[in-house]
């Protein structure tokens, strides 16, 4: 299976899923105009990775995005959604969500993604000099 | 009758605009303009603020250009999509972020609907209603989620305020104004 590289636009965020260290990296911000486009990639990558590592493996994923709009949102959700299911099915999936310690904004958003999820999923603040 | 951009401008200033934008919306010009709010809040307010705003100013434009896209197929839909209208100011109450567009008059039910539900619910049902649209499974043709008005009522500092004044008969205008 091949590496996910996108590159960050002023509306999008940096996608590195990487198949060798099992890392997925997110990070930028998110509004494209149209959210569903830029995801479905995503989203068939993902299930795809899915099905095909294995069950061994421990999936770490980075989230760091400071501004998502609704559309995004629910994308994100739907990301989440795969990786929660994952973990109900026995894998080792863990996600550590970053935000910048001043931002109660992106706290807010994160705790929100969190809520109704039982996979492992640790809020990181960053000082701003990070 | 010549147009008095100097009028013009007193007249925005006296209302407290000072970002506007009138025409048809792209995703570059939502991305400048977006840049613009928060470089422009930046000095002069908190990061929640400027946050808040900048969310806001988001999703409203991004309604009226995905609103215009769905309607691009009618007899009106270029005059929908040259309609659009955004202005950013700072009145008596606070910041406001305020939108408007030409709407399809069949249109105008479902929207109000919507922002009646909207108006009877308080911060914690929003939020409730909010979980439950993201839940909703998307057909794959929608550009939206249908959560922006639902955002926008959860961080506005009281209700949405909105006009639907009729142009014609097929056409209205719809006016939304969001005090942050």
């Amino acid at each position: 299976m091949e590496n996910l590289c996108i590159k960050q636009t002023k509306s999008t965020p940096t996608i590195q899923f990487d198949v060798v260290n099992n890392k997925l990296r997110i990070e930028g911000q998110s509004y494209p105009e149209n959210a569903f486009r830029f995801y479905e990639p995503i989203f068939t990558w993902l299930d795809q990775y899915l099905l095909e590592v294995d069950k061994a493996t421990v999936l770490e994923i980075y989230f760091h995005m400071p501004y998502i709009n609704t559309s995004s949102s629910k994308c994100i959700m739907m990301l989440l959604e795969k990786m929660e299911n994952a973990y109900q099915d026995g894998r080792k999936v863990a996600i550590q969500w970053y935000y910048n310690r001043e931002d109660e904004m992106a706290l807010e958003c994160a705790e929100e993604f969190k809520e109704d999820l039982i996979l492992p999923f640790e809020l990181v603040a960053l000082d701003n000099d990070e | 009758m010549d147009l008095n951009l100097l009028d013009l401008q007193k007249r925005l200033q006296k209302n407290g605009v000072l970002i506007t934008f009138s025409g048809r919306f792209t995703q570059e010009i939502i991305e400048e303009l977006g840049d613009a709010v928060r470089k422009y809040m930046e000095t002069e307010s908190t990061q929640h603020k400027t946050h808040d705003v900048f969310a806001v100013f988001i999703e409203q434009t991004q309604n009226v250009k995905n609103y215009a896209s769905s309607r691009s197929e009618c007899a009106i839909g270029e005059k929908i999509a040259n309609s659009g209208i955004v202005a950013i100011g700072k009145d008596e109450e606070g910041y406001f972020v305020s939108s408007g567009n030409m709407l399809a008059t069949d249109d105008v039910r479902a929207l109000k609907g919507k922002l009646s539900t909207l108006a009877s619910l308080d911060k914690v049902e929003l939020k409730k209603l909010y979980k439950e649209q993201m839940k909703k499974t998307l057909d794959l043709e929608s550009v939206g989620a249908g959560l922006g008005l639902i955002d926008m009522a959860r961080r506005a500092s009281g209700q949405l305020h909105y006009s639907i004044q009729d142009i014609d008969e097929q056409i209205s205008f719809f006016t939304l104004k969001v005090q942050v």
